[in-house]
């Protein structure tokens, strides 16, 4: 990837009058209308949003793994529109972690395998070293050959952000990571991930519908009416939701 | 890390999910069954033919009537063949005022090329590889007994005397039991010119024997023509091999047929195993797409972690199936008198096919989703690739499996042919499961349930509605899976009655030959008294064919068989009114007694059917026998095909009563004497010395104990077959557990009880099983029709299997899902919903 211009340098994420629309049983509906985002290399920015608002569907696109019906989309650099689905898969490989909110882990896998599959799609020697290390670094070095279901929720989101980190992304998209944990494994998770995040220099794009988490990033956007606002939060207040 | 070295790995942590073993039972299964059934029929067709040319005397036999050139000699040795030479012709032998007429068997010292001579050279019956020497003669027990000599004594042949070296118990190369008339004679070649018997005009048959490897004997087969224009009869074992029998030919088609079944009913297997193992890949799928990898690699990546399942089914299912064949063999080959030939690479290879193709045509088209999954799936867990229409999977299904049809038969419109039946069949039969199931269900709904059982029945009747499609899909493979397991169950009950009835307790063990007709009323009393059933006894007149429709035989029969042996030997003509038992007319009327004459004032003759094909005749056409020095011409009105082994008197020309009556004539008989009963024999030898006694105790003990071991071979299969079926099942039953447990979970969570739960899980099965019972009964019933015919036995109604099927489907299914579904009942219903959540 070539980085064309200066000041474009740090800009690992950037997206222009973004669209978003479905065909759905009435019609059309517009999931996203003419949003815009710059994210910037090892900035950490959180999207807030009720349920439904269409945040799932933002993260998809930024990810690339979907392509929006209009607007323009640029990823390190590399405008999206130009690739086709492979394209986009080869641009995110190696290069982007993601956590879910409903974990993702193969059930048929160990703790451990989870973390390989990522580092195992290019060719590579420290698959397994590497594999230990992020695992040993969320607090699961004694759960290697656990399968999902032997672990609990907690410790499945933790599996998962190893898997996130594994690759050494420049980039970890983040879809309510914590919404299917209780407030304190919650709390631990996105300390982790923050932790992580800060130490490993990454960028963070984190999409939650709670204010409390959303705060800790650098910059909160609220994701309404199909468009992005910038969203000024105390961040010392307790913010209800 | 490789795409292969991925695969691997991820098919190693596969192996952990009960739909990959499933995939890997299913296809080793297919691989073991067919590579069994192809090593195990390869190798015992190669023995057969290696029989055969024992019997034949070499794999190739060339007989004219004077010697054979240096020329053909040359090319056969130089193909690589061993040869031997021999000579017969019929002559007077004497011993003092004693003259009988034999059969001389004139051998060289490459005599026999196969197998060995059984003779009793004064110490017992011994078994050589090697003819008379020089000087000596091996006579038959009978001929011994006319001429009243014993080994040591000296016979007159021709102008030589030759010492009676042995008495022949049996020569390898000998057809049959009565086939040569006369009584054998066998010397060396170094005594024929002593005898003086080789002049100009006299009757000699000259045979060269070869034997070989077939490449051998088809490095020479250019020449066949060559050596037919000239006059020379040339027998290829390949050929002119003596028909199997039919027991041992119905045996190969049912086990042929036994090993299609078994790859369909892997290919269901493998097909419901791949839904599951697709369904649960797609997650896998999607995150690969989300980490970056390609619809190319994750096609790669699939494709050979499948691949690579295959392989290692088809490499255990090969070792499985040699064994399996080995077990077979052990079974059948105490009792074939062969040299069976080590197993071919051949059927390894068919093998590895059938795996690769069975993976492809049964799971290929719902494997095709797994490359279509989008990334997406992972933030949105319903965005699904749509599966391949049913009729897609079908219909691929059905063209690999025509194609494996084709292949193992080598007879494309069979293939194409069962095909068509087979998605007609299939297509009704959905339609029937359709109608079954709403007619069940409706039933169900509308009776009010007393006690527990009638409500769980009630519940497990609305889970089936409620997952209509998928039950849909399940009756359907269940129908096909029982079908295929009781059309291979009957046809083996059918087989084994068949086989029982042929040979009953009192088959004939003895045939009596050369009886006069002044002898006639004697003999028969005497065995009406001492033996068991006997046949009847046949009149055998001696003629030979030497016109048909008034032209010379040679030139109407087809050119391959103008020096067929029937036109140069005499052949055996009985008449009788009725048609003999184990005949049946192929073609044409057997006699109307009340019209001996035909219209056209021929008399009517019926032939056998074989014989008929060789020479190229159909009704209608007139045969002229030359006996002694009349003729008589006769029209074919009927063909009838015989049984070769029931061991009766078996002619192939039949003349009606009233034709042949004045011409010389002996008459044969067959009968059944039990063991101890020497006693008759005695009488016989005593009363009537000229009446040759044949035992074909041994022969008859050969024929049962290859029905027995046949049976226990068919038994073998069809306990495959059934193995095959469970592994439908347990398939089956594994890809729909996930959803079941899910309800399970809920209901639980709703409050119904363990007991309830798994009396309703049970009861779906049960249901389930039930209904596929029935309708695999109707498909069995119909393919049976098809089936039977194919193998020559008479079609009838199977009722107990309209009975049995639906019970045996609903233990079946019932058991199986019951045990399947124990483990997520187990579970308590918070970690079964969990369980969900990660599937
Ligand atoms: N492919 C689609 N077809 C139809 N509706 C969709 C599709 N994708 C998203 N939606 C709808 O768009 C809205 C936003 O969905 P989503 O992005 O998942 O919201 P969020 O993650 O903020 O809860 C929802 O109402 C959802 O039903
Ligand atoms: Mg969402």
């Amino acid at each position: 990837m070539s980085h064309s211009s200066e000041n474009q340098q740090d800009r690992i994420l950037y997206a222009s009058d973004l669209g978003k629309r479905v065909k759905s049983g009435e019609g059309e509906l517009v999931i996203l209308e003419a949003l815009s985002l710059d994210v910037g290399r090892g900035e950490s920015v959180a999207i807030v949003g009720s349920s439904g608002a269409g945040k799932s569907t933002l993260l998809g696109l930024l990810a690339g793994l979907d392509a929006p019906t209009s607007g323009a989309l640029e990823l390190f650099g590399q405008s999206l529109e130009e690739l086709d689905e492979d394209g986009r898969a080869a641009l995110r490989a190696g290069r982007v972690g993601f956590v879910f909110q409903n974990f993702q882990l193969l059930p048929t896998l160990t703790a451990m395998e989870n973390v390989m599959l990522p580092l195992e799609l290019s060719p590579r020697q420290d698959v397994a070293a590497k594999s230990r290390h992020w695992l040993t670094r969320v607090g699961l070095e004694g759960r290697l050959s656990h399968l999902p279901k032997q672990l609990s929720g907690g410790e499945q989101q933790r599996v998962a952000v190893a898997r996130a980190f594994v690759t050494d992304p420049d980039l970890v998209f983040a879809d309510e990571p914590t919404g299917n944990l209780d407030e304190e494994t919650g709390r631990r998770i996105i300390d982790l991930l923050f932790a992580l995040n800060r130490e490993s220099d990454t960028t963070l794009i984190l999409v939650t519908h709670d204010l409390a988490l959303a705060r800790r990033c650098d910059r909160c956007l609220k994701l309404e009416n199909g468009a992005l606002q910038p969203l000024e939060i105390d961040r010392h207040a307790e913010v209800s939701a | 890390m490789s795409l292969i070295a991925l695969s691997l790995k991820g098919l190693k942590r596969d192996l952990r999910a009960a739909d990959v073993r499933a995939l890997f039972m299913a296809l080793t299964l297919a691989v073991a069954a067919t590579t069994m059934i192809g090593f195990f029929l390869d190798r015992l067709d190669r023995g057969l033919t290696r029989q055969a040319g024992q019997l034949l005397g070499g794999d190739l036999v060339l007989e004219q009537g004077q010697p054979f050139d240096d020329d053909v000699r040359q090319t056969l040795r130089e193909a690589g063949l061993r040869l031997s030479d021999q000579v017969d012709l019929v002559s007077m032998i004497s011993q003092g005022d004693a003259f009988q007429s034999a059969g001389l068997k004139v051998v060289d010292d490459h005599y026999p090329l196969y197998g060995e001579v059984r003779v009793d050279r004064g110490d017992g019956i011994e078994a050589v590889a090697h003819g008379p020497p020089a000087g000596q003669a091996w006579i038959a027990p009978r001929l011994a007994r006319l001429l009243e000599v014993k080994v040591g004594d000296t016979v007159q042949v021709g102008s030589a005397s030759l010492r009676v070296g042995g008495l022949i118990d049996r020569e390898p190369d000998q057809q049959g039991g009565f086939s040569g008339l006369t009584p054998r004679i066998m010397l060396d070649r170094a005594d024929l010119q002593a005898t003086e018997l080789v002049r100009p005009g006299s009757r000699i048959e000259y045979e060269l024997l070869a034997a070989g490897p077939p490449a051998a004997v088809e490095a020479v087969a250019a020449r066949f023509e060559r050596w037919r224009e000239a006059g020379i009869e040339v027998r290829d074992v390949r050929v002119d091999r003596p028909s199997l029998g039919r027991s041992l030919e119905r045996a190969q088609k049912y086990l042929s047929l036994a090993g299609l079944a078994a790859v369909l009913l892997a290919g269901v297997a493998v097909a419901m195993a791949t839904r599951r193992y697709v369904d649960r890949h797609l997650d896998t799928a999607a995150l690969m797409r989300c980490f970056g990898a390609s619809q190319r690699q994750l096609g790669q990546l699939f494709a050979w972690q499948l691949g690579w399942l295959a392989i290692a089914a088809a490499a255990l299912g090969a070792l499985l199936g040699l064994a399996g064949q080995a077990g077979l063999l052990a079974l059948l080959v105490r009792f074939l008198p062969l040299e069976l030939p080590p197993p071919g690479w051949l059927p390894f290879a068919m093998g590895i096919l059938t795996a690769l193709a069975v993976l492809v045509g049964f799971a290929g088209p719902t494997l095709i989703r797994l490359r279509r999954v989008s990334a997406l799936k992972v933030l949105r867990r319903e965005l699904d690739p749509i599966p391949a229409a049913g009729w897609v999977v079908v219909g691929i299904a059905s063209l690999v499996f025509g194609g494996l049809l084709w292949l193992y038969s080598g007879d494309p419109v069979l293939a194409v042919g069962i095909l068509l039946g087979g998605l007609v069949a299939l297509t009704v039969l959905a339609g029937a499961a359709h109608l079954l199931l709403s007619l069940l269900l409706g039933a169900l709904s509308r009776f009010t349930p007393s006690g527990n059982g009638g409500r769980a029945l009630q519940l497990g009747g609305r889970q089936l509605a409620r997952r209509r499609q998928a039950s849909l899909g399940q009756l359907l493979a269940f129908s096909v899976t029982f079908a295929a397991m009781a059309i291979i169950a009957v046809v083996r009950g059918d087989l084994l009655t068949t086989w029982q009835a042929q040979l009953p307790e009192e088959t004939p063990n003895y045939f009596a030959i050369n009886i006069q007709p002044q002898e006639r009323d004697g003999v028969e009393t005497l065995l009406e008294d001492a033996a068991g059933s006997a046949s009847g006894l046949y009149p055998l007149v001696r003629g030979r064919l030497t016109a048909i429709d008034g032209q010379p035989p040679q030139a109407r029969v087809p050119a391959d068989n103008a020096n067929d042996g029937a036109l140069r030997r005499d052949l055996n003509l009985t008449w009788r009114e009725a048609l003999p038992d184990g005949n049946d007319v192929t073609a044409g009327e057997w006699f109307d007694p009340d019209a001996a004459m035909r219209a056209t004032g021929n008399v009517p003759i019926s032939v056998e059917e074989e014989l008929a094909g060789r020479l190229g005749l159909s009704l209608g056409d007139t045969l002229t026998f030359t006996i002694g020095s009349d003729t008589v011409t006769g029209e074919v009105t009927s063909l009838r095909h015989l049984d070769w082994e029931s061991f009766q008197p078996n002619f192939f020309i039949i003349f009606p009563p009233g034709v042949l009556e004045s011409f010389g004539h002996s008459f044969i008989t067959s009968f059944y004497l039990a063991e101890g009963n020497d006693a008759l024999l005695g009488e016989m030898v005593r009363q009537y010395p000229g009446v040759s006694l044949l035992n074909v105790e041994a022969l008859l003990e050969q024929v049962r104990g290859i029905l027995t071991q046949v049976t226990r071979a068919v038994e073998f299969v069809l306990g495959f077959v059934l193995l095959a079926g469970v592994s439908v099942l347990y398939a089956a039953l594994t890809a729909s557990r996930p959803a079941r447990a899910h309800e399970g979970a809920l209901l639980r969570v709703f409050g119904a009880s363990d007991r309830t739960l798994s009396r309703m899980q049970w009861s779906e099965f049960a249901l389930l099983g039930l209904a596929s019972g029935l309708l695999g009964a109707a498909l069995a019933e119909v393919a049976a029709v098809g089936i039977f015919t194919w193998l020559g036995l008479s079609p009838r109604l199977h009722l107990t299997m309209w009975l049995s099927m639906p019970l045996l489907g609903a233990v079946m299914v019932g058991g199986i899902g019951f045990l399947l579904s124990r483990s997520t009942r187990r579970h308590s219903p918070m970690a079964s919903l969990r369980l969900l959540g990660e599937t």
